[in-house]
């Protein structure tokens, strides 16, 4: 016994975290191996003496405290790793017990990147049992069918599959799943899943949309598609990604179909507005200013007037650097975000106007423009749009009205050809039996 | 059945896109009084051939017009589908280079036109390189993109309309039927690509009429448009009828100058759309007939888009462009009228083979 003890030990002998404790029960050592980062001992430690009081000997006490009895080195690792405390006595017995755990996961909170209105507040955490557990509870059918992989290389991490039988299109399922079981390197982030899915690498949009919002998920289910839940990852990865997911959420269908088909439209006109207002104004004021009407034209020159940049440079410039604020936003604490972006935009925006950098009109534009583009539902969402306006602003700039129109036309056409396991990015919704154009 | 919906949307703006600048043009040659008759005319004949053609189609359910070919030989293929692709690269690099002159004359009047065309045949070929399901796809937003603008085009223009420009309404003799310009008029036409769609969606006779109707209503629409503003005898000296009825119009609370830039944009997505379907059907037909180990259709459709490029290029000017663009819309309506007939013809001939020897 002593063998083995010291067989486990030096395996962790670099943890310092690990403990063996030697305990003696009716004159029989037991040693309870585990990490102390993981287990509460001194509970745990209760927990068997008042076991140990109640059983004759040290089998019954095995046998009530686990029903993982009597397995190999290898299990006894994986265990000691997966947090659990495992049992040894010196007569050759092992046990697993599951112990009084350290908290180490939050409890069901609300969303932090998408908020709701008039709607469920609950959203995913990191435990992927609760996550599941959650889904769960709020579609109670026996048709949820559930699938589980261990995939990873140094570590092995869980991956849940979850989709509605005689919903989701069966070569969908079929195919995840096998793209699944094939996946040998470790997954970290979603873009190592994608590239697992077949993403192109410069592709800006992802195969799988994250959601942090149960009925979201579960709407996704009912429209035939798969939900994917990552261990550690406080999201929900809905498969495949579409369109129509940057302009719907469930919560809108909580308003009358007006008010919901309102808010949609409004999306779609900040996505659009995103992609061309910038090169709207670069293509009304360096290439084509003669399809204004005269005193339009006369205005918006005047309004330019004493500005040395060009007005490509003009709008590359505020769009880079509200691009910039942006991104420096989502880097700071929440207690000095607002301040810094109040006085960034205000005196930056003022500052620039009266310094004759940029034009009034510009600060207008840019301004729409960015809060346009926060509309669209889905942070990936709005990130990829923004994106898409620089070659758009890069076709308006050399061939003005025409390279805005032709330069809108192609991203149509990109987002057309973008397919996911054979679903176009298009698609409108996902036909039960496998019929996807 | 949403496939058979974008399939028919790519028909009609394939339509609108052959028609929209030459189109009006040719009829006003054709005819002096009733031009309704000769556009109803060209409707009925293309719709007799369309007939002819589904009908066809339908004796071989599975398979696509060149498979058909390939079925009555190697060589029969050969013979009639490779002077078809050079027809219609041809076409592709006439109306790329019409489009762009005409585009560049709205927009930007001081920018080289090999420019434009660059622009326009790169997308073109990009779309074309993605496939059927990727053009089909487009369609569904370039339709209605390009058919909001039409609309608005059309509707903006009623402002400078008289009716009386029109009269006499009813032509005064048949004659136009025999005549070279009304064999042109035929080259306007996308229903040869009906035959290359896959076949589990092949479009039902009453979509294709419905569709048709549309388009013969959008034909009217231009072809009246100039005629109630400017009346027949100046519109036969305009060599583009369409675009200079759009530029007479001038409305006063309107932010823009000019509703000549939303004709140029609705041209640009019905070129964009037009040229990549034709550059696909190319690729298709290339594919299928040479059975080589890396016969990719990406590289062909690049190869015939740089070949169109450079036809189109080396044209020195608008009168050449329009006389080419003529005979090769002439050398169209021929494969459309042969087409049909040679498919139909076969599918006859080997419908009654096949009973007959069930029959046995």
């Amino acid at each position: 016994m002593q063998k083995l003890v010291q067989e486990i030990k030096s395996i962790f002998a670099n943890h310092d975290d690990f403990f063996i404790q030697e305990e003696h029960f009716k004159q029989t050592a037991i040693f309870l191996i585990g990490f102390n980062t993981m287990i509460d001992f001194t509970h745990s430690n209760l927990y068997i003496r008042q076991m140990a009081k109640m059983s004759a000997s040290v089998n019954e006490l095995f046998t009530n405290l686990s029903d993982q009895l009597d397995v190999d080195l290898e299990q006894i690792i994986k265990a000691i790793l997966d947090g659990k405390l495992v049992l040894l006595s010196e007569c050759n017995r092992n046990a697993l017990l599951v112990p009084i755990s350290r908290k180490l996961s939050r409890s069901i909170d609300e969303p932090k990147n998408e908020s709701i209105i008039q709607g469920p507040l609950n959203a995913f955490g990191e435990d992927i049992d609760i996550n599941l557990g959650m889904i769960r509870k709020w579609l109670g059918t026996e048709r949820l069918c559930h699938c589980s992989h261990q995939i990873g290389q140094l570590t092995k991490r869980r991956i849940s599959m979850l989709y509605i039988k005689g919903k989701a299109p069966i070569a969908l399922i079929e195919k995840v799943d096998r793209l699944l079981k094939q996946i040998e390197s470790d997954i970290v982030t979603i873009d190592d899943l994608n590239k697992h899915f077949g993403q192109h690498k410069f592709n800006p949009i992802s195969y799988l949309f994250s959601t942090e919002i149960p009925i979201q998920a579960i709407d996704s289910l009912k429209k035939n598609r798969v939900v994917l839940f990552l261990d550690n990852y406080p999201c929900a990865l809905v498969f495949p990604h579409l369109f129509l997911d940057m302009l719907t959420t469930v919560n809108d269908r909580n308003f009358p179909i007006g008010l919901s088909l309102l808010i949609r439209a409004l999306r779609g006109l900040g996505a659009l507005a995103t992609l061309i207002l910038p090169a709207l104004y670069v293509a009304l004021t360096s290439v084509n200013p003669d399809v204004l009407k005269i005193d339009l034209a006369l205005f918006i020159s005047k309004s330019r007037e004493g500005i040395p940049l060009t007005p490509i440079v003009e709008t590359l410039t505020m769009v880079v650097l509200v691009d910039l604020i942006i991104e420096a936003i989502l880097r700071l604490p929440k207690s000095v975000g607002p301040t810094i972006t109040m006085v960034g935009g205000i005196i930056l925006g003022q500052a620039m106007v009266d310094a004759k950098l940029v034009s009034n009109l510009l600060v207008i534009v840019v301004t729409a423009m960015l809060i346009a583009n926060s509309s669209v539902v889905g942070v990936q969402n709005s990130l990829y749009i923004r994106a898409l306006k620089y070659p758009i602003l890069i076709l308006a700039s050399v061939y003005g009205i025409l390279g805005l129109f032709t330069g809108l036309t192609f991203v149509c056409i990109y987002l057309a050809s973008l397919t996911s396991c054979d679903i176009a990015y298009m698609t409108f919704r996902i036909e039960g039996k496998g019929d996807t154009i | 059945m949403t496939q058979r919906l974008q399939i028919g949307l790519v028909f009609i703006t394939m339509s609108m896109g052959f028609g929209f600048l030459q189109y009006p043009n040719l009829i006003f040659k054709i005819t002096k009084t009733g031009h309704f008759v000769v556009v109803l005319s060209y409707g009925l004949l293309q719709m007799f051939l369309m007939i002819i053609y589904k009908k066809g189609l339908n004796y071989f359910p599975k398979q696509d017009i060149i498979d058909i070919y390939l079925k009555m030989g190697r060589w029969v293929a050969f013979i009639f589908l490779i002077p078809y692709v050079l027809n219609l690269t041809a076409l592709v690099a006439m109306s790329l280079r019409q489009h762009a002159e005409n585009i560049g004359s709205i927009f930007l009047s001081r920018t080289p036109d090999w420019s434009i065309l660059i622009l326009l045949l790169f997308i073109s070929t990009f779309t074309a390189i993605k496939g059927l399901g990727t053009i089909l796809r487009s369609s569904f937003f370039i339709f209605f993109i390009v058919n909001f603008l039409v609309l608005f085009v059309v509707i903006s223009s009623i402002v400078n309309v008289d009716f009386k420009n029109a009269l006499p309404a009813y032509p005064s003799s048949l004659d136009f039927l025999t005549k070279k310009d009304f064999f042109y008029l035929m080259g306007f036409s996308s229903i040869l690509f009906l035959g290359f769609v896959p076949p589990e969606t092949k479009l039902k006779f009453g979509q294709l009429f419905a569709e048709w109707t549309y388009v013969i209503f959008f034909y009217l629409a231009v072809v009246y448009l100039p005629l109630f503003i400017f009346g027949q005898e100046t519109v036969v000296t305009f060599h583009f009828p369409a675009k200079d009825a759009v530029d007479s119009v001038d409305i006063n609370w309107f932010i823009f100058n000019q509703q000549t830039i939303f004709f140029g944009m609705s041209m640009v997505g019905l070129t964009i759309l037009l040229n990549a379907v034709l550059l696909w059907i190319i690729g298709q037909i290339i594919r299928k007939l040479f059975n080589w180990q890396r016969n990719k259709p990406s590289y062909w459709i690049c190869a015939f888009s740089l070949i169109a490029f450079i036809f189109a290029v080396s044209v020195p000017n608008l009168a050449w462009i329009e006389k080419l663009s003529l005979w090769s819309a002439g050398v169209h309506a021929y494969f459309i009228v042969i087409i049909p007939f040679t498919i139909f013809i076969y599918g006859v001939i080997a419908n009654r083979g096949m009973t007959g020897y069930e029959n046995k």
